[in-house]
C-alpha cells in the first residue's frame, strides 16, 4: 500500500557484558500501522525498543527517522522525535494527580492547574478515555493508570507509541478498550509498536508481525500474509525450529505406581487480583516426569512456587504422598523432600558471595545433615562438597571458592546437585538448562533421568519443547495460568502442542 | 597459603591508610599553632609513659569492642544498627538498676551476673523492637534505630530524676554502686577491669556464632541474598528480628562493662559517642568480628593519645575527632583503591569475573 517509512533501525547490536541481547536487528516502522514485536521473555523485544526510546544505547547500528540518521541518547530526545514508550511498569507519581503526572517535566513557571486540567480532560475525552484529570493516580485502577501513560504520550504529540506488554496487567474488558484506542490512534496516521508474547492479541490488531528469538529476528509476517498466517507457524518462529522429537522414554509400569504429588484446583492471584493460576489440577506418580510446556510467563514460575510453598494459594490443595501440604512453609516442605531449582539462579538459587560449601548448606540449614545442635559440621560439609565437585565434574579448584566466580554451567551443576539431594521425593526443575552450554545441558538431562530412575517424581518446566519431549513421560501445556491439557508424550504433534501453547483448544478430530 | 597472602596484602593496605590518615591530620595541627612533631612526641610519650595510661587504652577499648561488634552483627544481615548508643544506655540503666537494688544484699559475683543478664536483656529488647518494626512493617531500620537512641536517652534522664536518682537528690546521677558489684580489676596499678576480658570473649563468640553455627549462617545468607534465603526456607523477617536482638544484646552488655567496670554509677550524658565510634570501628574492621578488636584498640589509643595532646598542648580536645575522622576516611578509601587494584589485576590476567 506504500505507506511511508518513518523509523528505520539498521543492524542494531546490543551487548550486556557477555550477553548479546540484540544481534543484527533491522526493522522499519511505517506510518499508520501497528507493528507487533513477538517473542518469548528475554528474546530481546524490549531491548530493541528501549534502544529506539533512548534508554539503552546500541553497541552497533544506526537509527533513521524520516530518512535522516539520528542519534537518540535519552528518552527526551526520543520524545522530541515523536517517539513515546509505555513501560511495563508505569512511571507515574502515585501521590500526584493525573494532570500533574502528564505535565510533569513539560511546564515552566507558574502553572494554571484549572486550565491544564481542562486541556487534559479534553484530550482524554477525545480518545474516550474514562480518566478524571483531577484524580490522584494512586486511586486509579491499573487500566486507568495505563491510560494516563498513554495520555502522557499523546500530550507530547507522539507519532509512535511503543507499548511493552500492555495487556499483561489488564482485565479482558480493559484490554478491549486498549485495542479500540490502538485502532483509533493508528487511523489518524500514527504508529504503534506492540511488544508482546501473546499471539492472539497480536493477530487481532497488528498489521505486521516481527518475531524475535534469542536477540535475532527469526521471521517477519508482512501485511499481506497476516490473515493467512497460522498460529503454529508463529509458535515455531518464537520457540525455534529445533523441534525434532527425540525418542520419548517408555512409560511402561508407571500406571501401577501411586501418585506422589497431587495438585487439586489450585488458583493463585496477583496483588492486583489478576489470575496467575486458574484451577490447576494434575498429579505426578513416583518415578514419573511431568513436563510443562508453554511460552514463558504463562504461570510456570508461579506454579512451581505454589508447590514449593513460596506463594500462598488462593484456592486448592497440594498433596504430597497423601498428606496435604498446602499450609506448610518452605522450610517444612524442604523437610518433606521437595527440591526446587528456580529458573532465576542468581536471584533465588544461590548466594554469589558465598562458597560452594555454604551454597550446598543453604537449604539444609534447619536440617540435621551437616548441623548438630546448631553447630555446622564444616568438615563433613566440605568433604561432601568435594565429592559433589568430583561427581558432577564441577570446574572449581575447591569447596572454598565463592560460587559467583564459577561459570554459569558450573554454578548450575552445584545448585542441581543440592536440589537433587534435598528433593528426596519430588524435584521441581524450572528451566534447568536455560543459558547453559551443550555439555552442561547434557549433564543436567542425565541427572534428571537418573533421579527419575530412582523413583523420584519430577516436575519439569521448560520453554524448550525439545527438552520436554526428550525427558517427559507426560506433557502438560500451560497457557495464561490454565492447563490446556495433559497428554502422554508422543500423543501430540509439535504443531498441536504449539497451538495449545498459543491458547487454542484442540478441535476434536 | 593464598589466604595468607590476601590477609597480608589487606593488612598492609590498612596500615598504610592509618599512617596516611595520621600524617594528614597531624599536618593540620600547625593551623592550631601546635607543632605536629612535638604533638606526636607528646602523644606517644604520655600514652606509654605509665602502665596507668596504657591501661586507660584498654579501658576505652573494652566498650568500643562491644559497640563495634553490635554494628558488625546486623551489618552481616545487611541491616544498619545506628542505634547502638541507645541499646548501650538501655544496658547501662538495667545494669545499674540491678546493681543498686541488689548490691550488698547478695554476693557480689551473683549481682554482677544478674546485672550482666539485665544489661543484655535491656539491649536485646530495644534491638528486638527495631527488628520487629523492620520485619513487620518494613520500616527503615536506619531511622528507627537512630531515633530509638533519643527515646532511651530521655527515659534515662527521667529515671535519673526519679527512681534512680542519688539519695541526695542533687545531681542527675545515681548513687555509687556497692563495691562488691564492681567488676574486679585485673591489672595491678591500673583501672583495667574484667570488662576487657568480657569484650574479647564476646568478640570470639560473635565470630563463632557467625561462622560456625547455622544461626549465623542464616543471618549471613539473608544479608547476602534475602530472596535466595527466603527460597531456602529461611525467613528474612525472623533473621532481622534475631540479628537486631543479638546486636542490641551486645551493645547492652557494653553497659555493664562501663557501669560496673568503670563509672560505678549511672550519670546523664556520658560516653555519648560510643555508638557512633562503634560504627566507625566496624567499618574499619571491614565488619569482621575479630578485626573489631585491633580496630577498637586503635580508637582507644587515639582517644587516650588525643586527650594527652589536649592537656599538654594548646590543641583542643576535639583533635581526637579529627584524628579518628581522617583515619577512618583513609581506611575507607583504601578499601576502594584496594578493590580497584584487585580488579585491574584480574583484568590483566583476563580472568572473567561475574559480578552478581
Amino acid at each position: 500500500m506504500g505507506k511511508n517509512i518513518i523509523v528505520e533501525l539498521k543492524h542494531i547490536n546490543k551487548r550486556f557484558a557477555k550477553v548479546l541481547a540484540n544481534d543484527d536487528v533491522s526493522m522499519v516502522i511505517k506510518e499508520g500501522e501497528v507493528v507487533a514485536l513477538l517473542g518469548e521473555n528475554g528474546a530481546g523485544k524490549s531491548t530493541i525498543m528501549k534502544i529506539l526510546y533512548g534508554l539503552y544505547h546500541a553497541t552497533e547500528g544506526e537509527i533513521f527517522i524520516n530518512q535522516k540518521k539520528v542519534e537518540i541518547r535519552s528518552p527526551k530526545e526520543a520524545m522530541a522525535c515523536g517517539i513515546a514508550m509505555i513501560q511495563q511498569h508505569f512511571s507515574l507519581v502515585e501521590a500526584h494527580t493525573v494532570t500533574e503526572n502528564i505535565i510533569l517535566g513539560h511546564c515552566k513557571g507558574k502553572i494554571d492547574f484549572t486550565e491544564k486540567e481542562k486541556e487534559i480532560q479534553a484530550l482524554a475525552d477525545q480518545y474516550h478515555f474514562d480518566v478524571p484529570a483531577g484524580e490522584l493516580v494512586k486511586n486509579l485502577t491499573v487500566g486507568a493508570q495505563q491510560k494516563v501513560e498513554i495520555l502522557k504520550a499523546l500530550y507530547l504529540n507522539a507519532k509512535i507509541i511503543i507499548m511493552d506488554e500492555p495487556t499483561a496487567v489488564l482485565t479482558p474488558q480493559e484490554a478491549d478498550v486498549l485495542m479500540g484506542f490502538v485502532r483509533d490512534y493508528v487511523a489518524k496516521g500514527n504508529s504503534i509498536v506492540f511488544i508482546t508474547h501473546k499471539m492472539k492479541e497480536v493477530l487481532e490488531v497488528s498489521d505486521r508481525i516481527i518475531v524475535l528469538r534469542n536477540g535475532k529476528i527469526s521471521g517477519t509476517i508482512e501485511e499481506g500474509e497476516i490473515r493467512t498466517v497460522k498460529e503454529s507457524e508463529l509458535v515455531n518462529l518464537m520457540i525455534g525450529h529445533d523441534l525434532e522429537i527425540i525418542k520419548a522414554p517408555s512409560m511402561t509400569g508407571t500406571d501401577n505406581r501411586k501418585n506422589r504429588l497431587e495438585v487439586e484446583h489450585v488458583s493463585l492471584r496477583s496483588k492486583d487480583n489478576i489470575p496467575l493460576l486458574d484451577n490447576v489440577s494434575f498429579s505426578i506418580k513416583e518415578g514419573e516426569i511431568l513436563g510443562f510446556a508453554g511460552v514463558s510467563g504463562n504461570g510456570q514460575q508461579e506454579l512451581c512456587e505454589a508447590i514449593y510453598g513460596a506463594r500462598k494459594l488462593h484456592a486448592g490443595k497440594v498433596i504430597l504422598d497423601g498428606e496435604e501440604i498446602s499450609q506448610l512453609a518452605v522450610k517444612e516442605r524442604i523437610e518433606k523432600g521437595i527440591g526446587y531449582l528456580a529458573s532465576d539462579r542468581y536471584r533465588y538459587g544461590m548466594i554469589s558471595g558465598m562458597t560452594l560449601s555454604e551454597n550446598i548448606l543453604l537449604k539444609a540449614s534447619y536440617l540435621k545433615n551437616w548441623v548438630k545442635n546448631g553447630i555446622i559440621k564444616w568438615k563433613e560439609l566440605n568433604n561432601y562438597t568435594e565429592n559433589i565437585i568430583q561427581e558432577y565434574k564441577v570446574k572449581a579448584p575447591d569447596h572454598e571458592v565463592v560460587i559467583g566466580s564459577l561459570s554459569g554451567g558450573n554454578q548450575q551443576k552445584v545448585v542441581v546437585a543440592r536440589e537433587v539431594d534435598r528433593g528426596e521425593k519430588l524435584i521441581i526443575f524450572d528451566q534447568p538448562t536455560r543459558g547453559l552450554d551443550l555439555g552442561a545441558i547434557n549433564y543436567v538431562h542425565k541427572t534428571i533421568m537418573r533421579e527419575k530412575s530412582k523413583g523420584k517424581s519430577i516436575l519439569l518446566v521448560s520453554t524448550e519443547l525439545s527438552e520436554i519431549f526428550a525427558l517427559s513421560d507426560r506433557i502438560a501445556i500451560l497457557y495464561k495460568g490454565k492447563i490446556m491439557g495433559i497428554f502422554q508424550n508422543g500423543e501430540l504433534s509439535t504443531e498441536q502442542i504449539g497451538l495449545l501453547m498459543a491458547g487454542y483448544e484442540l478441535k476434536e478430530a | 597459603m593464598k589466604k595468607k597472602e590476601i590477609l597480608c596484602d589487606f593488612l598492609l593496605w590498612i596500615l598504610f591508610a592509618i599512617l596516611l590518615g595520621l600524617t594528614i591530620s597531624f599536618s593540620f595541627l600547625p593551623l592550631l599553632s601546635v607543632n605536629p612533631f612535638q604533638a606526636l612526641t607528646v602523644m606517644f610519650s604520655e600514652t606509654f609513659s605509665s602502665t596507668y595510661n596504657m591501661g586507660n587504652i584498654l579501658i576505652k577499648t573494652a566498650p568500643l569492642i562491644l559497640t563495634g561488634l553490635a554494628f558488625t552483627f546486623t551489618y552481616k544481615a545487611n541491616l544498619y544498627n545506628i542505634g547502638a548508643q541507645g541499646q548501650f544506655y538501655s544496658g547501662c540503666i538495667c545494669a545499674s538498676a540491678v546493681s543498686l537494688a541488689l548490691g550488698g544484699k547478695l554476693p557480689g559475683p551473683i549481682v554482677i551476673l544478674l546485672a550482666g543478664m539485665a544489661a543484655i536483656l535491656g539491649g536485646a529488647v530495644v534491638g528486638f523492637i527495631i527488628g520487629f518494626l523492620k520485619a513487620k512493617f518494613n520500616a527503615n531500620e536506619f531511622l528507627i534505630s537512630m531515633m530509638s537512641t533519643y527515646v532511651i536517652q530521655y527515659v534515662m534522664q527521667l529515671l535519673l530524676r526519679t527512681s534512680l536518682q542519688e539519695s541526695k537528690h542533687e545531681y542527675l546521677k545515681t548513687d555509687y554502686l556497692d563495691k562488691s558489684t564492681w567488676l574486679p580489676k585485673i591489672i595491678p596499678g591500673t583501672s583495667v577491669s574484667l570488662g576487657i576480658v568480657i569484650s574479647l570473649l564476646v568478640a570470639v563468640l560473635v565470630w563463632y556464632v557467625l561462622y560456625k553455627t547455622s544461626l549465623g549462617f542464616r543471618i549471613r545468607a539473608t544479608g547476602l541474598n534475602q530472596d535466595a534465603a527466603r527460597m531456602s526456607g529461611i525467613s528474612p523477617q525472623h533473621q532481622y528480628m534475631l540479628a537486631f536482638a543479638i546486636s542490641g544484646a551486645i551493645a547492652g552488655l557494653a553497659g555493664l562493662v562501663e557501669i560496673n567496670g568503670m563509672q560505678h554509677m549511672l550519670l546523664t550524658g556520658f560516653d555519648t559517642q560510643i555508638g557512633s565510634y562503634g560504627i566507625g570501628i566496624a567499618i574499619l574492621a571491614n565488619a569482621h568480628p575479630l578485626a573489631v578488636v585491633p580496630a577498637s584498640l586503635l580508637f582507644g589509643f587515639l582517644q587516650v593519645g588525643g586527650t594527652a595532646l589536649g592537656h599538654s598542648t594548646d590543641a583542643p580536645a576535639s583533635v581526637i575527632d579529627l584524628l579518628q575522622g581522617f583515619v577512618m576516611l583513609f581506611v575507607l578509601m583504601s578499601f576502594y583503591f584496594r578493590r580497584k587494584a584487585e580488579l585491574n589485576k584480574l583484568k590483566k590476567k583476563r580472568i572473567v569475573t561475574e559480578e552478581a
